[in-house]
């Protein structure tokens, strides 16, 4: 009997060719875009799963009280670990600190930027596994550092690099390597490619870190022991603090409280930051797609199944009159069903292997390796092709199997009301999801175009930036620039925006006359700072070379601080009071809101004050005219100024932009699954097309006889159609409106959901409903009648 | 011989919303086994019902049917369906065959259904093509045969369990005059050889092949004319 309804369904395939491939190729694409998006998903939910004690393994983070607002920082402060291991629920305390190196081995010299300095706990707690060295000692002294295997190639190529030493920081430090560790997963939450031992921090330079209370920075974790209940524990930790740090805390007006997040939450759940940062939003809006991609595929499978029940409807009569069961039936249609998912899976299969490494390129990271490296995921995939083959192969299965013989058989048989009720309001669910998602596209898109072009406050273009790292040839450098032809400005800062920047526990003198003490964000710059990056001063006057007291006396803020202090104008802060790391002086301008952060963050109140030492960032304004040979001047004169170190820049506005790498492989991952979604919705829709088309051939020919024109036909057997795909934008509309209000309160400037991104969202779900089916109309609307007549 | 079919007070209605047309009327008739009986009468007269109520495809509203001694009336699909593969082939105007399956195919379909094991089934499918004459184009599809072929084949397959009734729904109706009367000698040898045949049709001159012509006028029956 099986063999039978094999060769049924074979043959059924082969006949209606078209059906059969829009069929299967709208489930390939569907299943296709689903795996893609379940290794997307399976990835980023695994960050740090592979630490076998991930479960005990803690980060703490901290908040910070301070009498103007609330910090919800990263990091404790650097004495918060090497103190926390008093409680006997805690195994080890481990700082890690991500930080530039520069390595040097002869000549040869590299800027390492996911250079780790760690506690020598660091490879007992965590699962990085070492090829050589003991994980117990390898980072206990001084000056000892872990390659990875990539690095010690780099540096050693096949020679044995341990024992060996590398200078760090230029020439200064000599390091030896104690131990080579494997290449960090991908999905590890911390980033880097070589560990230096932390205690070439805290017993080499500043002995003094590892009891600073109040010094914040490096990123903290805790191995509980086994049994310890994590939430108990936290709640002794605002004790701990009292008991170490009271006393500073009331003399400083600070207030940390002290918190833990599970290891395993710190990628995709943590809003306080990290080495790389997920988003479990983007995480849920994928799943979410995914499973509305594989709805629209089986929607496509009920919906050409079901219209072309007709046709089977004689066969079924038969089957009936000469002894089929209704449970044989039901049992035959599934398995015709299936058969067609298993040819799709078959495909997707080889799909998936086509597609594995332009889907890494597309996500920004290796999420998967190739399906055949992981064979539990093409057995995942077989039991969706069996599940999609049973659900979707279900609903036409009762229907065709209930059609009575005596009906059928007469040919009286006509598709229900029912059944086109049920096609019609799934057409409208597929177009409804596919135009959700235009609209989500369109919305991204907009917001990241608003990220690129909104005014930022200051000049971003033709701005060339150069790493100095505080070399002290900078200065010189600087000098030998502003020489130049096509060299406008130069300015030697601490940070340039984007960059990030260090905050300063600072007192202003505030509205009231009482110098009110807050953590500001603090850029440290020279006079040329401000006209370089055309930032507007709104009152007072900028850094001046004039004002011999500006280099140690001066600050200038932004509007956001002028605000926290209380002022209602700018006017208002000019000449108040500041203290701030040391130093004391007045305010003597006040600048227009930048921003120095993405468009994520809103502008936070900023201090600016000229520093001498500290400057890690050359800007250098340009003429784009011989853009070539200028940078090619600069270049050399870097390499005379600054031997020791190789030659690093960037474009600012490029590099400002990368800030939204992530939101931009969000944007485009959005955009093809968008336009698959609709891909395959067309499919359905192309295949409705021409059936209804097909049913419709008699009444085409006896309207055609009677006078109607192309244009009319045409109109006849559209309109049902893009009825439903514009009642699909009253689904779509308010559903899209909530979630895409809810993505956009990430960004502290956004864009308005206007009325023109649902116009657009239209016009395109109607366009590309109207030319998949225009094809089949055409063709329909210009044959002879006496053709179409003749069917009958 | 004995009554294959007594039938009683049959009656059948068709409801729509705002109608109720009666189809069989208070009908009643024997038919007895190894008799060939036909059914004539005008279109709409209720003969292709009482044809779908005998060969258990339909249900009737009232009356009694009795068929092999018992009463089948109200029986569910399942049993009916049970009944049918093991007692009855059906023969229909058009054919009906199914167009993905070959000739041998189509034939060997009820065997499947009845469980028949696949060796027997194969001596029993080329048996009765054989019979049929229709070997040589056993492995066509349907579509590549002609009317009278396709007819063979329908009658072949209707044929192929054994059954003890065939029902023929005008079955020479779309066929010309030379195969008309080659389908009506099959079910005439086949009648010869002991099965019971009932056949609607419009055809007086394929009625006189049969013993008895049952005549209905508005679903129920007006005058019966004994052949034989």
């Amino acid at each position: 009997m099986f063999k039978n309804y094999f060769k049924i369904a074979f043959r059924n395939l082969w006949r209606h060719r078209l059906f059969s491939f829009l069929n299967i190729l709208g489930l390939t694409v569907g299943m296709t875009a689903c795996f893609l998006i379940f290794t997307y998903v399976n990835f980023e939910t695994s960050y740090d799963n592979f630490h076998s004690k991930s479960d005990r393994i803690y980060r703490i983070v901290a908040d910070l009280k301070t009498p103007t607002e609330v910090i919800n920082g990263s990091g404790p402060s650097w004495a918060v670990a090497p103190h926390i291991t008093e409680f006997p629920e805690v195994e080890t305390a481990i700082r890690v600190m991500q930080n530039v190196i520069l390595f040097k081995k002869g000549n040869v010299k590299f800027n390492e930027p996911e250079a780790l300095f760690a506690d020598p706990d660091f490879f007992t707690t965590f699962d990085f596994p070492l090829v050589k060295g003991d994980s117990k000692t390898v980072l206990t002294e001084p000056l000892s550092i872990v390659l990875s295997e990539t690095l010690a190639k780099k540096y050693f190529g096949d020679e044995e690099p341990m024992g060996k030493t590398i200078l760090l920081t230029g020439d200064q430090l000599p390091a030896t390597v104690t131990g080579i560790m494997k290449d960090f997963p991908e999905n590890s939450q911390i980033k880097g490619n070589v560990v230096v031992s932390m205690t070439t921090i805290t017993k080499k330079f500043n002995a003094r870190l590892n009891d600073q209370w109040a010094n914040y920075s490096p990123y903290a974790y805790v191995l509980l022991k086994p049994g310890t209940d994590a939430i108990a524990f936290e709640k002794k930790l605002p004790g701990f603090l009292e008991k170490w740090n009271g006393k500073e805390m009331d003399q400083l007006q600070m207030y940390p409280t002290l918190f833990l997040e599970p290891m395993k939450d710190v990628y995709l759940r943590s809003t306080r930051g990290g080495f790389v940062t997920g988003n479990i939003k983007n995480v849920y809006i994928f799943s979410i797609i995914g499973f509305f991609i594989i709805c629209i595929a089986s929607i496509n499978f009920i919906n050409l199944t079901t219209a072309r029940s007709a046709e089977r409807a004689k066969e079924v009569g038969i089957r009936k009159v000469i002894g089929a069961r209704k449970t044989q039936l039901v049992l035959q249609f599934i398995g015709e069903s299936i058969i067609i998912c298993m040819i799709a899976f078959i495909l997707t299969i080889g799909l998936i292997a086509l597609l594995n490494n332009s889907f890494n390129d597309l996500s920004g990271k290796v999420v998967s390796t190739g399906i055949f490296n992981n064979l539990q995921y093409v057995f995942y995939l077989l039991l969706v092709a069996l599940g999609i083959g049973l659900l979707a192969g279900i609903y036409p299965a009762f229907i065709l199997s209930s059609f009575k013989p005596v009906t059928v058989l007469k040919g009286r048989f006509a598709t229900g009301a029912n059944g086109n009720l049920l096609r019609k309001s799934l057409v409208v669910s597929q177009f409804a999801i596919s135009t959700a998602l235009v609209i989500g596209t369109i919305v991204v898109y907009a917001q990241m175009s608003f990220m690129r072009n909104q005014d930022l406050g200051f000049k971003k273009d033709q701005v060339l930036v150069i790493e100095t790292n505080g070399d002290s040839g900078a200065k010189a450098l600087k000098e030998t620039l502003k020489g130049l032809a096509n060299v406008n400005q130069v300015s030697l800062s601490g940070s340039v925006p984007a960059t990030g920047n260090p905050s300063a526990y600072s007192e202003i003198e505030n509205i009231k006359g009482e110098l009110q003490k807050a953590n500001l964000d603090l850029f440290f710059v020279d006079f040329d700072y401000i006209p370089l990056y055309k930032m507007e001063v709104v009152a007072g006057r900028a850094f001046s070379r004039d004002f011999m007291t500006d280099t140690t006396q001066a600050m200038v803020l932004n509007e956001a601080a002028v605000k926290m202090f209380g002022y209602t104008s700018s006017e208002q802060a000019i000449g108040k009071e500041f203290k701030q790391w040391g130093r004391e002086g007045k305010i003597v301008g006040v600048i227009k809101d930048f921003h120095f952060q993405s468009l994520q963050q809103p502008i936070k109140p900023l201090t600016m004050r000229i520093e001498q030492g500290n400057m890690d960032y050359l800007s250098v304004s340009l003429n784009t005219s011989n853009l070539q040979s200028t940078l090619a001047t600069i270049e050399k004169a870097y390499q005379k100024n600054i031997p020791n170190r190789p030659y690093s820049y960037y474009f600012l506005d490029e590099f400002f932009d990368r800030q939204y790498k992530s939101e931009e492989k969000f944007g485009t991952l959005f955009l093809n699954f968008s336009l698959l979604a609709i891909f395959i919705s067309c499919l359905g829709l192309l295949g409705l097309a021409s059936y209804s088309t097909m049913q419709r051939t008699k009444e085409i020919g006896v309207r055609k006889v009677l006078g109607a024109s192309v244009p009319n036909i045409l109109n006849l057997l559209s309109k049902d159609f893009l009825k439903l795909v514009a009642m699909s934008f009253l689904v779509a509309v308010p559903v899209s409106a909530y979630f895409m209000h809810k993505w956009l309160n990430d960004f502290a400037y956004r864009i308005n959901l206007s009325w023109w991104v649902f116009a657009l969202a239209m016009l395109i779900a109607l366009t590309v409903a109207f030319l998949t089916i225009m094809f089949q109309t055409l063709k329909a609307a210009t044959t002879n009648p006496t053709k179409s007549l003749r069917t009958e | 011989m004995n009554s294959m079919i007594k039938i009683k007070d049959l009656e059948k209605y068709y409801r729509t919303e705002e109608v109720q047309t009666v189809a069989l009327n208070k009908l009643t008739f024997d038919v007895k086994e190894g008799e060939f009986v036909a059914i004539m009468g005008p279109s709409g007269c209720g003969k292709s019902t009482l044809l779908n109520i005998i060969g258990l495809l339909d249900d009737p509203d009232g009356g009694s049917f009795i068929f092999n001694g018992i009463e089948v009336a109200g029986f569910n699909e399942r049993k009916r369906a049970d009944l049918r593969k093991h007692n009855i082939g059906f023969v229909f105007q058009s054919f009906n065959l199914i167009d993905e399956l070959t000739v041998y195919e189509n034939v060997e379909l009820p065997l499947i259904y009845t469980g028949v094991k696949p060796a027997d089934r194969k001596k029993r499918v080329e048996e009765v093509l054989e019979k049929m004459q229709i070997m040589h184009r056993r492995n066509h599809f349907p579509q590549q045969l002609s009317g009278g072929q396709q007819q063979r084949v329908a009658v072949a397959r209707a044929v192929v369990n054994n059954p003890k009734l065939i029902l023929a729904d005008e079955p020479t109706g779309n066929l010309d005059s030379s195969n008309g009367n080659d389908v009506m000698q099959l079910l005439t040898e086949l009648n010869d050889q002991g099965t019971t045949v009932i056949m609607v049709t419009h055809s007086e001159h394929d009625a006189k092949y049969s013993h008895r012509i049952i005549r209905m006028l508005d679903g129920h029956k007006v005058t019966e004319d004994i052949l034989v």
